[in-house]
């Protein structure tokens, strides 16, 4: 095809830019509407995720239960309390398992940069800050092996109790006094989201090594162990098993569900995972069809468009154009009209994505504004997307060019 | 260079087929010019456009310089057209938004005559017409009796042996009509053949030979 009948197509082209206009409007409004939609849902199942890896990543927790079931002579109701040496049995037994930490908690008084405050304050292991997505602000750091292995005095604490106790000031390297034993402050927690919780969010706690608490609280047994398997996918063995060997330690049986509290978040994660899955097939969906429906629409106004120019087709194919160059002028014209529409609509989503992006949003309540203010403009939504609006525009544009090329050019010619 | 034995041609409207030709026979020398007439519904357009091959006969034959058109494709006819047939139409048919440059150089692109040929032979057109230093202008822009020398130049554009002309002369006044037959008279002198569909008796006599058509029928040849 020769460059010269391109621009004379194109010069035909410009002469309709009223109708071409309306066509161009319609695509970038489709494009704009559905890349929305597909970023707001991708962003919704994105924030689910992040706000669920702010309680754990990959987190297994296993807390104190009562038997439901007799067991070897021995009733059911029967209270199944967990120790420090649970710890080493578990991840002695069960190669599968990443990082251990046991948790115990209790409500103390604390006081700081003078001031007061009544919170939950932590005994955990070393491994625990991963496992919870607790990353220190610059400067400040998680408890460590040594913390632990020594019993430390040392704290890290959830970013509302450094406001609190310090206002705007560095906590770090200050002093709080817990159950009237100092404490040094080694870190602040970084803000994180996070959608669920025991017992309070992480923000508004201070977090110990776990001997130093065993040393300022009398009890012997701890409250919860949380677990990361090497493999999120060993998730269930590792349950099975931790169900198998305490059980045969604490004499219950290993199929009772209520001997132990197990919280399996990856399993919950994975089943939530689908349902964001299944929400986002949904609005692509429901994308499809409307994009159908425009499709409809933009199929009828090439077919305006090829009736008005009846004419000169007519002149043309009298002139000697074969049945393709007229095709391939309506073709031409509807990529053109797509490739421009689409343009404008990808340039205005990403722009209303990166612009609500902008928008702050508080760490301190899980409210919809967290999962609706941050949508995802990613390149393969974009790219699937103009796959199939691509497809869908080449067949409204081919059967109005091929009903234009299919014209009797003598009826063409008389058409006013 | 035109040779049709027992054309006919029916359309078919619903139920009832309406003969528009019923078995014509014309045969036309290379280099002559030929008018046709005959009254409005005689099938003069029909015969005009299946000479032209814009339209294909229902019967007969019809062999253009030597090759049986007759039965050929939409694309094959379009090459015929391309490149052996210059079209006038009484209403000019010129495309509205190209200038009169462009219009004359529709047809080369069609056959893909690269572009400095094109731009030579589109200016010889012009100044052949006289129409030079009007190259520019739109049809808009132009009178009646500019526009059908447009017209005339792109029906040379690829330089066809076979002049096809509806009504040359009808949509311009007699002054201007008697330029644009001289037009054809130069055409005809050089080497080309001419048929012509006309009312008029005056336009008719610049012609070498009148056929005349009534309901379908090849009526009078006269020399």
């Amino acid at each position: 095809m020769r460059a010269q009948l391109v621009h004379l197509f194109a010069k035909e082209f410009r002469k309709r830019k009223k109708k071409s206009a309306l066509i161009t409007f319609a695509i970038a409004w489709g494009t704009l509407s559905i890349l929305l939609l597909m970023s707001f849902g991708r962003g919704l199942g994105n924030a689910f995720r992040i706000s669920f890896k702010g309680l754990g990543d990959n987190l297994i927790m296993v807390y104190r239960g009562q038997t439901s079931k007799d067991y070897q002579g021995l009733p059911k109701g029967r209270r199944i309390m967990i120790y420090p040496g649970d710890i080493a049995l578990l991840s002695a037994l069960i190669p599968e398992i990443g990082l251990i930490s046991p948790e115990s908690n209790d409500y103390f008084t604390i006081t700081g940069g003078g001031r007061e405050t009544n919170r939950n304050v932590c005994g955990v292991g070393p491994g625990f800050g991963v496992m919870r997505s607790m990353i220190a602000e610059r400067g400040g750091r998680f408890i460590n092996e040594e913390d632990e292995r020594s019993a430390r005095r040392v704290a890290f604490i959830g970013w509302n109790v450094a406001a609190n106790l310090f206002g705007g000031e560095n906590p770090v390297g200050r002093t709080i006094v817990v159950n009237r034993v100092p404490f040094t402050v080694v870190g602040v927690m970084k803000k994180k989201l996070q959608s669920s919780a025991y017992e309070g969010f992480d923000a508004d706690h201070v977090y110990i090594p776990h001997a130093t608490f065993s040393r300022i609280h009398t009890q012997l047994f701890i409250d919860r162990i949380h677990i990361q398997p090497k493999r999120p996918e060993d998730n269930q063995v590792v349950e099975r098993r931790i169900r198998q060997i305490l059980g045969r330690k604490y004499r219950f049986d290993p199929e009772d569900d209520y001997a132990l509290g197990i919280w399996n978040t990856i399993e919950e994660v994975e089943v939530a995972g689908r349902v964001f899955k299944g929400i986002e097939i949904f609005l692509a969906l429901i994308g499809g069809l409307t994009l159908l429906i425009g499709a409809v629409g933009v199929t009828n106004l090439m077919y305006a468009l090829v009736k008005e120019r009846t004419r000169e087709i007519g002149i043309k194919m009298a002139l000697g154009a074969k049945r393709r160059h007229i095709v391939l002028q309506f073709l031409l014209e509807t990529a053109f009209i797509f490739s421009k529409g689409t343009f404008w609509g990808a340039a205005i989503a990403y722009t209303i994505v990166r612009l609500t992006r902008l928008v702050p949003i508080s760490y301190e309540i899980t409210g919809i504004q967290t999962y609706l203010l941050r949508p995802i403009f990613s390149l393969d939504i974009l790219v699937v997307f103009l796959v199939v609006l691509g497809t869908l525009v080449f067949l409204s544009g081919i059967f109005p060019a091929l009903r234009a090329s299919r014209l009797n050019p003598i009826e063409a010619l008389r058409y006013e | 260079m035109i040779e049709m034995k027992d054309i006919r041609k029916v359309y078919q409207m619903g139920k009832v087929s309406l003969e528009a030709l019923k078995g014509i026979s014309l045969r036309v020398e290379p280099g002559e010019f030929v008018s046709i007439m005959g009254p409005s519904g005689s099938g003069k357009s029909t015969l005009m456009n299946i000479i032209g091959c814009l339209d294909t006969p229902t019967g007969g034959s019809y062999f253009l310089e030597e090759k049986n058109v007759a039965g050929f494709n939409f694309d094959q006819l379009s090459s015929i057209r391309n490149q052996k047939i210059g079209f006038v139409f009484q209403n000019f048919n010129l495309l509205p938004y190209a200038t009169a440059y462009e219009n004359v150089e529709l047809p080369m692109l069609f056959n893909g005559k690269p572009g400095k040929k094109r731009r030579q032979r589109v200016l010889e057109l012009l100044e052949m017409v006289g129409l030079v230093d009007r190259q520019a202008h739109r049809p808009t822009e132009l009178s009646g009796g500019e526009q059908q020398r447009v017209a005339i130049a792109r029906a040379l554009a690829n330089d066809p042996s076979l002049i096809l002309a509806d009504e040359p002369t009808g949509n311009i006044d007699s002054k201007t009509g008697q330029e644009i037959m001289g037009l054809f008279v130069e055409l005809q002198r050089q080497g080309r053949t001419i048929l012509m569909v006309t009312h008029d008796m005056t336009i008719a006599a610049y012609s070498e030979r009148t056929i005349r058509l009534l309901d379908g029928h090849l009526v009078e040849a006269r020399q």
